[in-house]
């Protein structure tokens, strides 16, 4: 069901020097090449904030990889780059071979790519409108990106209520009428509308109740196994990401710090932030603590490690060089960006 | 002395508590009892909507104005807090008893600089030399809120005592919002959700320090959460609530790994840990009882309950114990003995 290593792995090694393919998957649905974005700082002419530096990240059909960090460190940035809502510095957007970053956002919209990627947002409460009653609400891509009848349309929305165990009868119900469990369904059932090849899920968990979210998360599993669908998964609760990834991406001030297989990152860590990120989770015993703040997004130096300065294994090199990701051991799919990992 | 052995600093008695509602009374909290030693961090937990919100604020006499206490006494240093008067309460909140609340942005004034807003508590209650009027106050208040602001490790304090709530980042908003707290050195603090939408680098950070300013003042901590797993890391017991019921009561340890109660076993059952596979998560079946109910089972649970029987939803379940660890229950998953007998 996973994506499985071939010569295309070896092959983005063997151009490590140019950083290249964070991760790896031999005919990805996605690829992200050396992706930026920057932010003109208002006030001060020159300046610009660096959300997105320098990111390369594959997702392989049917692959679900996971976005973790900090809130900050770019995630969201990144994934509004991917679904096309913001503009990107630099780089290219590879979906299916197609580079989308050449459709300005504004376009996208309307294009035949949009029903491609979908999204499924954070709260459940306010990214539904409250005036569309949950009918409406699964109707609004199809009505806008397809070209059903009306009588197409109403019997679409009523597999997809079924397909997300939304009863029928609570299709004709506005948000306010709906539990939390309940909004989240409808939200998924409005990204599946137009059958989209990639799922993109910010936080879809992060307003819900544990009894609620593990529902929800046994529910994404499951449609994830129907539907072949690549996924990406963002989220800050670790076990959550853990559960239902293949693959996850971890990222430090806009910049990739560790990719690799989701049990391997989470079991053996490698990165220093990785490593502190993975011990802050409750129940794990003795927890890593970096010092100070995470350092200023704005025109960041472009040859210091972002953890310079907070880094418990630091050294002067640290100043000097920027950590390119290297792969770690055997294992040419779990890589880490630091001059100083330790191989065991 | 050993904590157990302190009469508690707050003592709830069989707190009811109902909201007069257009669409009829809802029975918010019946019978609730909880005990909190100087220097102990108890935790509550439970889903949204079981009531412990609910209880802080009647604790507070912040309630909602639909609110009617029914029956019971909180007990905190020989003053009921249910039956006090606006102003005695006035002068007891943020001095004596503090509340942390959820989300630190909102709670935050948007308008006023952090320093001057911890100015404010400590002239509202005149600590220390705040009440001497004269041209040096400013400059006093100024510095205690430096100081305030230091002692919850904001780093360049001088600096960010200017700051406006927007300036900050959301950890170090919660940072304000505890040393606001924590400004007039209070006995008991009251934390409602301190770190939910927080990075788990950031919880760790805001608990860490919550609980060791805690146990350095000898303060009183009751922690309200839904995280299991959190609160078993930093609290010294638990106190778990269900629709308004507390079903169970014990050593943070002992309730985490050994529950007790039907709910508290599947609230652990449905939270993914560090550990577990997707398929090993068992959701809570079915939702909260309508609080509005005429014809509530006499356990809440009952209905969500796969070990109820008649005698459930007709009789009060009898308070069990072993140790401290109680559990209310007449079908505890592991063996307890009826309370009485237990105190013979």
């Amino acid at each position: 069901m996973t994506h499985t290593p071939t010569s295309a792995v070896a092959t983005a090694v063997a151009t490590d020097g140019a950083a290249l393919h964070a991760g790896t998957a031999s005919d990805p649905i996605l690829r992200v090449e050396r992706l930026h974005k920057r932010f003109p700082v208002s006030g001060a002419r020159g300046s610009s904030l660096h959300a997105v530096d320098d990111v390369s990240l594959d997702i392989g059909r049917g692959e679900s990889v996971g976005l973790v960090g900090e809130s900050g460190c770019g995630k969201s940035t990144l994934v509004r780059l991917l679904a096309r809502l913001h503009d990107a510095s630099e780089g290219r957007i590879l979906f299916d071979g197609q580079d989308l970053s050449e459709i300005p956002a504004l376009r996208f919209a309307r294009s035949p790519w949009r029903s491609a990627i979908q999204m499924v947002f954070q709260d459940p409460t306010d990214s539904l409108n409250p005036r569309y009653t949950a009918r409406d609400t699964i109707a609004e891509p199809l009505k806008l990106l397809t070209t059903l009848t009306r009588e197409q349309e109403q019997s679409r929305v009523q597999a997809l209520a079924e397909q997300v165990g939304l009863p029928a009868e609570l299709l004709d119900r506005y948000p306010h009428q709906l539990s939390g469990g309940q909004k989240a369904r409808v939200g998924i059932a409005r990204a599946l509308a137009v059958q989209p090849r990639l799922l993109i899920l910010d936080e879809p968990t992060a307003a819900l109740d544990v009894s609620v979210q593990a529902v929800v998360l046994q529910l994404l599993q499951r449609l994830r196994q129907e539907l072949g669908l690549s996924c990406l998964f963002v989220s800050h609760d670790l076990n959550v990401v853990r559960l239902l990834t293949d693959r996850v991406a971890v990222m430090y001030l806009g910049r990739i710090v560790e990719v690799g297989p989701s049990e391997a990152v989470f079991r053996h860590p490698r990165h220093p932030y990785t490593k502190a990120l993975v011990s802050s989770i409750p129940g794990q015993g003795p927890r890593i603590k970096l010092s100070g703040e995470v350092a200023s997004p704005i025109d960041p130096p472009s040859q210091v490690c972002r953890l310079h300065g907070r880094c418990p294994i630091g050294q002067d090199v640290c100043a000097r060089q920027m950590p390119l990701l290297r792969a770690i051991g055997d294992d040419v799919n779990h890589r880490a960006a630091c001059h100083f990992i330790d191989p065991a | 002395m050993n904590p157990a052995e302190q009469p508690p600093l707050l003592d709830v008695r069989g707190l009811s508590l109902e909201f007069r509602t257009r669409s009829g009374v809802v029975h918010a909290l019946e019978r609730v009892d909880l005990q909190i030693r100087r220097g102990e961090i108890v935790g509550l937990v439970g889903e949204s909507g079981s009531g412990k919100s609910v209880l802080s604020y009647a604790l507070m006499g912040i309630s909602d104005r639909a609110a009617r206490v029914t029956a019971g006494s909180a007990i905190f240093g020989g003053l009921d807090l249910l039956q006090a008067d606006e102003a005695t309460l006035a002068d007891i909140r943020g001095r004596e008893i503090s509340m942390i609340f959820q989300s630190p942005r909102t709670a935050l004034n948007p308008i006023r600089t952090v320093g001057r807003q911890i100015a404010d508590v400590l002239r509202r209650h005149a600590v220390g030399d705040a009440h001497q009027r004269g041209p040096d106050l400013g400059h006093n208040l100024r510095q205690r809120a430096v100081q305030a602001l230091r002692e919850v490790a904001i780093s360049d304090p001088e600096r960010r005592v200017d700051a406006y709530p927007f300036e900050m980042s959301g950890g170090m908003c919660q940072r304000v919002m505890i040393a606001l707290a924590l400004a007039c050195r209070p006995g008991l603090l009251v934390a409602d959700e301190p770190t939910t939408g927080l990075d788990v680098t950031t919880q760790a950070a805001v608990m860490d320090l919550i609980t060791e300013l805690a146990r350095q003042r000898q303060m009183a901590a009751l922690f309200i959460t839904h995280d299991l797993a959190l609160a078993a890391d930093y609290c010294d017991r638990l106190v778990v609530m269900h629709a308004g019921h507390v079903v169970e009561a014990g050593p943070a340890e002992e309730l985490f790994h050994r529950p007790r109660h039907p709910y508290t076993a599947r609230l652990l059952s449905s939270s993914p840990g560090p550990r577990s596979a997707l398929q090993d998560l068992h959701p809570v079946p079915g939702n909260l009882p309508d609080l509005r109910r005429s014809d509530l089972p006499a356990c809440r649970f009952a209905d969500r309950c796969a070990r109820a029987d008649a005698r459930c939803r007709s009789e009060p379940a009898q308070l069990m114990a072993q140790g401290r660890h109680t559990v209310a229950c007449w079908h505890p998953t592991q063996g307890a003995v009826p309370i009485t007998e237990a105190m013979a």
